[in-house]
């Protein structure tokens, strides 16, 4: 056990360690795509819901003032 | 009521998947891919949810050219544009795994490229709803274009099995296993990004209604 120890290096754990920033990296970057695709999805439904609404509470209005006159 | 239903599994399958973040953190590193690995928790699911709103774009289309009913028509639009944003994801989240496991963003083997085309495909798709004015000529043009599309997604599903590509072999479809912890949490992703679609595809739908309503009452008030 303690020979096994005593060969591991500096250099060996320096390189350990940053395989395992790396790969914390690309997992985080992944995780962070998928939510912001998805939330920019949400945004530009709930961009378009506002859009609609404003919309047709406009034609309701044009409607109702042509029927009126 | 409907809406609240909507809404409330909407927010339940967001928090099921922001949860799951804390829980697959925990886990321990894959033999092979070390952490990295643990993007297949939101890649697969991703395309699990494309999968589902593409088959349910294509039940749509066919329904819509037998019925003409335009219920169908906007039920296609609705899960077609879900799947095309599960699609963006999956592509995205598999480019950024490639790129650590791989050494690069991208390949062109059978499935990556028929994967790519499957977006193009559905996100053509759209474009074309927006270029034809006339409602029926636009659903039906859009029913037969939506059926075309899908004939690549058997192509994309089978092509690690039909060819040899870069892309490995399914976990589950082939001769790999997950621990059963990891089997859990996995289910749960998927059944959750199904669960979000669902909710995706029930808003998107109901904008399609009001689009429509929109529709008519412009004609109404051009006829007045």
């Amino acid at each position: 056990m303690y020979t096994l120890i005593a060969q591991i290096s500096v250099e060996d754990l320096q390189r350990e360690a940053l395989r395992l920033q790396h790969d914390y990296e690309f997992l985080s970057y992944g995780l962070i795509a998928a939510w912001v695709i998805l939330a920019v999805y949400v945004m530009m439904m709930i961009g378009r819901q506002k859009k609609l609404k404003r919309e047709i509470e406009g034609l309701r209005a044009m409607v109702e003032d042509k029927h009126g006159k | 009521m409907r809406d609240k239903i909507v809404y409330a599994l909407g927010i339940l399958a967001a928090v099921i998947l922001a949860w799951n973040i804390y829980a697959i953190s925990q886990l321990p590193e894959e033999t092979a891919q070390g952490v990295t690995f643990k993007i297949i928790f939101f890649h697969v699911p991703m395309w699990a949810g494309a999968g589902v709103t593409v088959s349910l774009a294509l039940i749509a289309s066919v329904l819509f050219l037998i019925t003409k009913n335009f219920f169908f028509d906007a039920l296609a639009v609705a899960t077609t544009e879900v799947g095309v944003a599960f699609l963006t994801a999956g592509l995205v989240t598999g480019s950024i795994w490639g790129r650590q496991i791989w050494g690069i963003w991208w390949t062109w083997d059978a499935r990556l490229t028929s994967a790519l085309l499957c977006w193009i495909l559905y996100a053509g798709y759209l474009m074309l709803r927006r270029a034809i004015e006339e409602p029926t000529q636009r659903a039906t043009f859009a029913a037969v274009f939506n059926i075309f599309a899908f004939l690549d997604v058997p192509i994309v599903f089978f092509s690690i099995k039909w060819w040899r590509t870069q892309h490995p072999q399914p976990v589950f479809w082939g001769q790999g296993s997950f621990p059963p912890d990891w089997t859990r949490h996995f289910l749960w992703n998927m059944l959750a990004m199904v669960a979000l679609g669902m909710v995706l595809t029930a808003v998107r739908y109901r904008q399609e209604e009001v689009q429509r309503e929109i529709d008519a009452l412009r004609r109404t008030a051009h006829a007045i």
